[in-house]
């Protein structure tokens, strides 16, 4: 199978983000790493190649410069090839950006020569948390579209995928091409070894031009959530006294 | 101008998600009410008595493909300005595919609506900032909505309820469910719940995080997790509270060594009253407490539920 993981680079996701001065996300400073469940994605497409064979090719649209670690990390995982999209997709909503991408993807394939079987995307991003990217591409690109896979195999004729739902998984059956979200399987993305990291710095990424795409939500502006007040910390060497304090205040606000 | 509202059915009742969306929809426009499966004329029956109509869809076969199809019928007939969901799994798989064939636009998670200037507004970065955001003018307004921020409605004058039916094309069904595993038979109601007592990493062993839940079944409440206790193999992933767990609103939530992280704690700031045990002063979760406990749960919980056991005379 020839697989595309689709991926985003994200400020990282243990870092609090709160509001500059000029009352946008204060994102700066924080380091950019590899959207979470992008890396499940991409894991989830090298185990299949090594299991089964075919390529792995990654991709992601941003600034050039900015996204290129991004895609080294991932050709040092393990992808076969990366390619960039390069256009400024910081204001763009979900319908701008996946319209973005599709014909991104058109342009990869021309390049290849060849089309892709299966697409996988993260079943979100953990700055916009929007899911929605994944189902977007698959009703422009009119395929079958699953969220939430935690694992696919292909038969002689069909896509077999693993869909995590509330109380276990479905067992789903589609044809191929088709875009999957992935979400945390039961195994962690791998650390690349150092030798796969040095030999993915010197890989060359085609750069695509790419063209704007027009927003249908527009952005008004940022707020803060109503900070909760911490309240009354109580702090005792023994547990007895601790607890004799909170039940006096759980009574007294008759939550007991 | 008309809302439609996607009705979820869970057991045969409406979802709880679903009577939120039901009073946002309400705000914004004429609302109208979908119901689609088999057998639905209870569920049916039961959103008109919230006064709103009904249009119910008999389908066989449901999956995401055909409630797409079907869905995308009724807007072709009905019109609508907003199309809304509640913020569930299946929620948020339709939501975006239902606008994206009508080359509308979807926003997620929403929290608050502005209905007179027509900003919603959502979270992003784990809940740290917020957005305002505004649809395009002229184009399918496709929202889903996160559970507990909108009040559930009452009851109202009995609605009329429609029955159309649509026949599913077979190239519209793309994808074929084969098998429906169960792993996990409980049932939890974290979104409803009054109480919700969550364990995390410092409870240590699955022996220690039996004590969370023997608190939460004195207290008549529902266990709740943090994604390191789940993959800990101590509860399922059914009791996860956060990003990509449930958003809880009860009256009462104590975490239990858990250190709140903010994918975590976006899923329980619209708690009543929030009690934080934690051996490490300084963790997060203090900010977010209203009532903190310095101290290891192995000392403080045996006590705090003999105290419980004592006020319930067991
Ligand atoms: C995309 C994404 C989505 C996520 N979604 C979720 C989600 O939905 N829900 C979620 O919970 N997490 C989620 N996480 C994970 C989250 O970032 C944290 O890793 C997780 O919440 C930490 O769990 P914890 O607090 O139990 O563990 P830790 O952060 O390890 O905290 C353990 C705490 O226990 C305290 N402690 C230790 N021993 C004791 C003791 N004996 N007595 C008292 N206190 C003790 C420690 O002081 C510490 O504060 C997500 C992460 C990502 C990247």
């Amino acid at each position: 199978m020839k697989i595309l993981v689709l991926i985003k680079q994200v400020p990282d996701d243990v870092v609090k983000v709160s509001l500059s001065d000029e009352k946008t996300p204060d994102i700066k400073n924080i380091e950019k790493i590899v959207n979470a469940m992008d890396t499940y994605a991409m894991e989830m497409a090298v185990r299949e190649m090594e299991a089964n064979g075919g390529e792995v090719v990654v991709a992601s649209i941003g600034d050039k410069d900015e996204i290129r670690p991004s895609l080294v990390q991932e050709i040092a995982v393990g992808a076969n090839r990366a390619y960039i999209g390069n256009l400024d997709v910081s204001g763009a909503d979900e319908a701008a950006l996946s319209a973005e991408l599709l014909s991104f993807i058109r342009k990869i394939e021309e390049q290849e020569g060849s089309a892709f079987d299966l697409i996988l995307t993260g079943k979100e991003s953990t700055d916009e948390i929007s899911s929605q990217v994944g189902a977007l591409l698959a009703e422009k690109l009119s395929v079958p579209f699953v969220s939430s896979a935690i694992g696919f195999t292909k038969t002689d004729a069909a896509l077999i995928v693993k869909k995590e739902t509330e109380e276990g998984y479905d067992v789903l059956e589609t044809t191929l091409p088709a875009v999957l979200s992935v979400t945390k399987p039961e195994y962690d993305p791998r650390y690349p070894s150092l030798k796969n990291k040095m030999k993915a710095r010197k890989a060359e990424i085609p750069v695509i031009e790419l063209e704007k795409a027009e927003n249908k939500v527009t952005l008004t502006g940022y707020d803060e959530p109503a900070k909760r007040e911490a309240g009354v910390k109580i702090k005792e060497k023994e547990a007895q006294d601790a607890v004799q304090k909170a039940m006096a205040i759980l009574k007294e606000a008759r939550l007991v | 101008m008309k809302t439609l509202i996607y009705i979820e059915i869970e057991n045969g009742n409406i979802q709880n998600g679903s009577l939120e969306i039901m009073s946002l929809a309400k705000t914004l426009s004429d609302p109208c009410a979908v119901v689609i499966g088999s057998d639905v004329d209870n569920a049916s029956d039961a959103v008109s008595a919230y006064g709103i109509p009904v249009i119910e869809v008999p389908c066989d076969k449901v999956s995401d493909d055909a409630e797409v199809f079907i869905l995308n019928q009724i807007i072709k007939d009905e019109k609508p300005e907003y199309v809304l969901f509640a913020g569930t799994l299946k929620g948020k798989d339709l939501a975006p595919r239902v606008a994206a064939r009508n080359d509308g636009a979807c926003i997620t998670d929403v929290i608050k609506a502005d209905t007179e200037n027509g900003v919603f507004t959502r979270p992003a970065f784990g809940g740290t900032v917020l957005e305002n955001l505004k649809f395009s003018a002229d184009t399918l307004k496709v929202m889903t909505v996160r559970s507990g921020s909108f009040e559930k409605l009452t009851q109202g004058e009995k609605a009329e309820v429609t029955k159309k039916e649509y026949a599913l094309p077979e190239d519209a069904l793309k994808v074929i469910l084969k098998d429906s595993v169960k792993e996990i038979s409980e049932k939890v109601d974290l979104e409803g719940a009054n109480v919700v007592i969550a364990g995390g990493r410092g409870m240590g062993s699955k022996e220690g995080f039996a004590m969370v839940e023997e608190l939460a079944s004195l207290l008549g409440g529902e266990v709740g997790a943090t994604r390191a206790a789940v993959d800990e193999e101590w509860t399922t992933r059914i009791h996860q509270v956060g990003q990509s767990g449930k958003n809880i609103a009860p009256k009462l939530y104590i975490a239990c060594g858990l250190s709140g992280a903010m994918q975590h704690v976006s899923g329980i700031t619209s708690s009543g009253f929030i009690v934080a045990i934690n051996k490490d002063e300084d963790a997060p979760i203090f900010d977010v407490a209203d009532l903190g406990i310095v101290g290891r749960c192995e000392d403080i919980l045996p006590v705090l539920i003999d105290e419980i056991k004592k006020l319930k005379g067991l």
